[in-house]
């Protein structure tokens, strides 16, 4: 009965006239209020979104910093300055994008950690999964990119480390190389190109991939903290029993959410940005000079992990082999579960260690790509790289041997 | 270019094992106690700054650099310029110093000049030995001399501030009180030319956190009342 009565509203009016021509109804429906996401998301559940509102907003204050920026090595740095200084609130929009930045990062991580601990990437959602890893490449490279642009100290040698790696790729690595620097060394021509990339390129691809991602993930449905599928039971009318449409009920609690994250965010942008150097290095305050070297030339913190292991490494080609496995295992990752259930919930005592062996792994590998070396570091940075591969690759085994726990019939909570 | 990134690699981690080989490796930096709402603290040292140090560094990026220009008093008339500087090094601009070196840097950097005959500036700096920068601060500071200096005595294993290894020997114009006072100024107006921004940027930040939070109650409560029916759904 209310179904045919909000039927004959969606044909009435400008919306009528707009449906007949354009699935604007259906859409919302489809993807919003007729989404029906399981009732028992968790805290983890609020970075996906949370992904979405920081990508918005560095589009947003994106816009307004290239009004205002020079992408030439005569011009970037004192255009930085510029902004900073004489633009009216250019700080303002300057500390969104580089906290954006790291903001980004550490709500794509938390993301994709969730999907790891409760199986999100099993089968049907491989798809999700491999177009999120395509996505967090993007972004890897959207964040590098755009390091290079305010064409510090650090802008400029970290980049020239980074395109680097080209030169180890055999046969065509200086082919490469040169091409990706638009010349035999790093300069102005290298600043515009990557200007290009990180302004039009990536971001369109990025915009691509989410809204990719996003359809993959409405097609199978979304998993939940019990990794069991809501859609095996349903009421007469065909909506899961322990569904509920993702708007209202998710909007407004990803709403609260958002207040939560902008207050962390804005204390963060307003009080510390530059996080004592790791956000933003001080050497980065120094315009670009080719011929002096900074004491010490680490990446920003999202990259450190596959650092340390380039670092931990001692032949550099088999380090950038290892940097890229490193990302490469995580596209797999859907092949290498073998588990009977999705969620660590459910899963035995191994895949529980398994999963703190790997996020200390993770953390230590970050901690020690960010600090100097020394020979316990480099011990350290060399079982860390050990236990990160051996979390994926015997993945296979202990996930398929372990006892696992009964499945409920219904979502807990 | 397989050899070019080895070398990188090389300069990479060899300049990591030899970070910052100072003469006084135990000298930690002492706290600059600035108070960056103090305008009359900013304003003072930039008065100190314009008398003082203004004939040599720049402040480039600044806005009042700007005006300086635009009033005529532009980089060709500054002795910046000038192609003979002692030994070749123009003094740096100091517009993002407090950014690139932090306060506490800069304060005791002022602090820590001393006699050295050996030098042709007649002073030497325990953050940076053999720093070409002249005897400016002297007159105000009065003369220091190095009291203990660890390369003659071995090595020292507790850290330092710079009054533990330096010692007044001659007052200069100013007390060491006024001396100190002055180069809080100066360390405030520099991080000031650092950040200009900076005395907005809090003001503002709070008022977005307390707007925040009340948003955040408000979105709180209206998460609870829709969801009020769910669990009842079955």
């Amino acid at each position: 009965m209310t179904e045919q009565v909000a039927d004959k509203k969606d044909q009435a009016g400008v919306l009528g006239w707009i449906n007949k021509r354009y699935p604007l109804t259906d859409f919302w429906r489809k993807h919003l209020s007729e989404y029906y996401a399981p009732k028992n998301f968790n805290f983890w559940y609020f970075f996906g979104s949370f992904s979405l509102l920081v990508f918005v907003s560095q589009i947003v204050s994106g816009i307004w910093l290239v009004m205002e920026y020079t992408p030439t090595a005569d011009g970037s740095f004192t255009s930085v300055q510029h902004i900073m200084r004489e633009v009216r609130y250019g700080w303002l929009l300057r500390f969104m994008h580089t906290t954006g930045a790291s903001a980004f990062f550490a709500v794509v991580y938390l993301h994709m950690y969730r999907g790891l601990i409760y199986g999100s990437y099993q089968k049907p959602r491989e798809l999700v999964w491999l177009v999120g890893m395509v996505i967090y490449l993007m972004l890897l490279m959207e964040a590098f990119t755009g390091y290079v642009l305010p064409w510090g100290q650090m802008s400029y040698w970290g980049a020239a480390v980074i395109t680097s790696f080209a030169s180890a790729v055999p046969y065509v690595g200086n082919m490469i190389l040169v091409w990706l620097r638009g010349g035999f060394g790093l300069s102005g021509v290298t600043l515009h190109r990557f200007f290009s990339l990180h302004v039009i390129a990536i971001p369109l691809l990025l915009c691509v991939m989410i809204f990719v991602h996003l359809v993959a993930l409405h097609h199978v449905g979304s998993n939940n903290p019990d990794g069991i599928d809501i859609k095996e039971k349903k009421n007469s009318r065909g909506i899961p029993l322990d569904g509920i449409p993702f708007h209202p009920y998710y909007t407004v609690k990803d709403l609260m959410g958002v207040g939560v994250f902008l207050i962390v965010f804005c204390y963060i942008m307003f009080f510390a940005p530059t996080m004592g150097g790791i956000f933003l290095e001080a050497d980065n305050s120094i315009l670009a000079n080719p011929m002096v070297t900074p004491p010490e030339i680490s990446p920003v913190w999202y990259m450190t992990p596959y650092y340390a292991m380039l670092r931990a490494i001692p032949n550099k080609f088999f380090g950038l082999i290892t940097m890229a496995s490193a990302i490469a295992v995580m596209f797999v990752l859907p092949w290498l579960d073998r588990s009977r259930v999705r969620s660590i919930r459910y899963k035995g005592m191994f895949s529980k260690v398994a999963i703190v062996i790997f996020v200390v792994s993770f953390v230590g590998l970050a901690y020690l790509g960010h600090e100097a070396v020394t020979p316990l570091r480099t011990l350290m940075s060399r079982i860390l790289t050990f236990t990160y591969f051996g979390f994926f690759l015997l993945m296979p085994f202990y996930s398929k041997f372990e006892t696992t726990k009964r499945l409920p019939e219904r979502v807990t909570e | 270019m397989k050899r070019c990134l080895l070398a990188i690699v090389t300069i990479l981690f060899s300049s990591i094992v030899s970070a910052e080989e100072g003469q006084f490796e135990n000298l930690v930096l002492s706290h600059a106690p600035i108070d960056r709402s103090d305008v009359a603290s900013i304003k003072r040292g930039a008065k100190f700054f314009a008398t003082n140090c203004m004939s040599c560094h720049t402040l480039r990026y600044l806005r009042y650099d700007k005006l300086a220009q635009e009033a005529g008093i532009t980089y060709e008339k500054m002795p910046l310029n000038v192609t003979s500087w002692p030994y070749g090094i123009t003094p740096p601009d100091l517009s993002l110093e407090a950014s690139v070196r932090g306060v506490n840097w800069i304060y005791t950097y002022l602090h820590s000049f001393y006699t050295d005959a050996e030098r042709p500036t007649g002073v030497n700096n325990l953050l940076v030995p053999n720093s070409a920068m002249s005897n400016i601060l002297g007159p105000y500071q009065g003369e220091q001399v190095l009291v203990n200096d660890p390369a003659a005595e071995g090595v020292i294993y507790h850290s330092v501030e710079w009054y533990g290894l330096l010692n007044l020997v001659k007052e200069g114009s100013m007390t060491s009180e006024q001396y100190d006072a002055t180069t809080i100024d100066l360390t405030n107006f520099l991080a000031y030319a650092s950040e200009p921004y900076y005395a907005e940027q809090h003001r503002i930040g709070w008022w977005v956190i307390c707007f925040l939070i009340v948003l955040t109650f408000m979105l709180y409560f209206l998460k609870k009342e829709y969801w009020k029916d769910v669990k009842k759904k079955d």
